[in-house]
């Protein structure tokens, strides 16, 4: 696709019916289709999906690369028109969490997201591209109008409060970037959500460790 | 028309093997006999193919895949140069067992889609017949290679971009898949096209056992009785390829078996898809199995023992069955509802 306003007019176009026809349609019986494997789990927060706003999805396709356009058919390659977090309390739930997302969903792309540098505080969590599960879709839906994939997200409380928070300052459209100072400061929160998760999740194993403990010292004799 | 290029591969046999044979090439013109046989493949490929597949992301989980880059590098440049290296990856991942292969790329547009069919014929001999008026005249034919085999294998894929984000998933077909004799399995999908099924063995063993139970809760009758039996010698399938169409095939089941099964479905379609029979998520929904009489007893037992545990036997009386069990009691409970 050129970079013109009539190619970016018929995509908002083509998007649009797309999210009211379908995407809206897919929030509720996708995040039931994952909360289904995660029942049983325990310390999930909550699961939540969501089809990405319009203006969302038309900023992403004017993404650069290099000074191209990174996407050349930004319907078939943006890939979280569907998004799903699944958001759980500390560090080592995530671990848990992550098993039964690939035991139960085909991945393209699977990754723990850190910044680049160890100097560095910003987004932080597990991401997930995932084949679009067929059960979800209805008979009507047209294949041509159905993303391949979604995203999906696990996030710990702290990961998923920092990372709403800086969407929310640092994303707004039509306002001013955020200035060196103001990254510096969400920079400062994101390292105190990453403490946070570092003591809970100690507090927790420490806890845990001392309960199986306690658990084994009064079980019965034999 | 659609097809636009056809290159053909002879492909040995070269894994772990060090003296690899050389590659030979051709394209194919697009007329003639050869051309109706290769555009009948490409043009019924997504129907014949009928196994979703997707690429896997490298070992770091990027969405980068050896097999997936060399397809759209021929994609973007066909020619005998960057087919020869999807072929040369097939020999690297074709052993004797497999032998010698074929391997057709046939690449096209279908509207603003870009469509490429990978098809292999296998190796094998066969008897040439010329007959005349006067004589029959009978040759031995080696090196023939026919597509009405057991061991045919293709792949179809379909995208609009051949950017990062476009060919992650196709359909394949793998006829010697199933064969136990051979315990090829592996070979094309999961080590040539590096791919796997796009639905997970737990993904699919799940979607089927809730079907397969909440059939079982609505059915009656014999239909009833079909689908307890065929519930428990599911775990039969344990690591082997199925979709809910293969097992009701394997397990005869009746239309009106198939039909309370599918209906169960969220998606009626997905009985079509294939995946890995996962048999520890199948005891998560079928672990076991309970009749209740008229007298009001109910007896439980897991699925797979309850036919051992209980003795059944046929009452004179019309309908009516004597259970009878023995073992020593561990356990008595009271439950609120069941």
């Amino acid at each position: 696709m050129k970079n013109s306003k009539s190619d970016f007019s018929a995509l908002e176009i083509a998007y649009r019916q797309r999210y009211l026809t379908v995407l809206k349609h897919l929030e509720l019986p996708l995040q039931e289709h994952v909360a289904q494997y995660l029942v049983e789990q325990p310390r999930i927060d909550r699961i939540t999906a969501r089809a990405k706003g319009i203006d969302s999805f038309l900023a992403k396709s004017k993404n650069k690369s290099k000074s191209k356009l990174k996407y050349s058919h930004p319907l078939d390659q943006i890939q979280d028109q569907l998004g799903v977090r699944i958001i759980t309390f500390y560090l080592s739930d995530v671990e848990r969490l992550d098993a039964i997302v690939r035991r139960y969903f085909t991945p393209i792309e699977y990754k723990s997201r850190v910044p680049d540098s160890q100097w560095e505080f910003g987004y932080f969590g597990r991401h997930y591209v995932l084949v679009l599960p067929t059960d979800i879709i209805d008979e009507d839906m047209s294949p041509d109008m159905l993303p391949g994939f979604f995203e999906l997200q696990i996030k710990t409380l702290f990961q998923h409060a920092w990372s709403e928070s800086e969407h929310d300052l640092g994303y707004k459209p039509r306002e001013a970037p955020l200035t060196d100072d103001q990254k510096r400061r969400l920079a400062f929160t994101s390292a105190q959500a990453w403490g946070a998760d570092r003591i809970f999740n100690e507090l927790f194993d420490e806890r845990h460790s001392e309960q199986s403990t306690s658990n084994d010292n009064t079980m019965p004799a034999e | 028309m659609p097809v636009q290029e056809i290159h053909t591969f002879l492909v040995h046999p070269g894994k772990s093997s060090r003296d690899q044979i050389e590659i030979n090439g051709a394209p194919v013109d697009l007329t003639g006999n050869m051309f109706d046989l290769l555009n009948a493949i490409y043009s019924k490929s997504e129907e014949e193919c009928n196994i979703g597949i997707s690429f896997r992301p490298n070992n770091d989980g990027e969405q980068q895949n050896d097999c997936r880059d060399l397809l759209i590098g021929y994609l973007k440049s066909p020619s005998l140069d960057s087919g020869r290296l999807i072929a040369e990856r097939l020999r690297e991942n074709t052993d004797g067992r497999s032998g010698m292969g074929l391997l057709f790329l046939i690449r096209g547009k279908e509207g603003d889609q870009h469509k490429v069919v990978l098809s292999r014929f296998p190796t094998d001999s066969a008897i040439y017949v010329d007959e005349d008026k006067k004589q029959l005249t009978v040759a031995f034919l080696e090196r023939v290679f026919m597509k009405n085999k057991t061991s045919y294998k293709a792949v179809s894929y379909r995208d609009r971009s051949l950017g990062s984000g476009g060919f992650w998933t196709g359909k394949a077909v793998d006829r010697q898949r199933s064969d136990p004799a051979t315990q090829l399995s592996d070979y094309w999908i999961a080590n040539f096209l590096l791919s796997h099924f796009a639905l997970s063995g737990a993904a699919g063993t799940h979607r089927f056992a809730v079907a397969l139970r909440d059939a079982v809760n609505k059915a009656s009758g014999e239909v009833k009785h079909e689908l307890v039996a065929a519930a428990t010698l599911a775990p039969n399938m344990a690591g082997k390829p199925t979709s809910i169409d293969d097992f009701a095939d394997q397990y005869n089941l009746s239309a009106a078996a198939r039909e309370i099964i599918v209906g169960s479905l969220k998606n009626p379609r997905t009985s079509r898809e294939t995946f890995t029979f996962d048999v520890s998520e199948f005891r998560n929904f079928i672990a076991y199995k309970s009749v209740e009489l008229d007298n009001g007893a109910i007896l439980t037992a897991g699925t797979e023992k309850f036919d051992d545990v209980f003795t059944k036997k046929a009452l004179a009386k019309a309908g009516e069955i004597e259970y009878s069990t023995h073992g020593k009691i561990v356990d008595e409970k009271f439950k609120k509802r069941l």
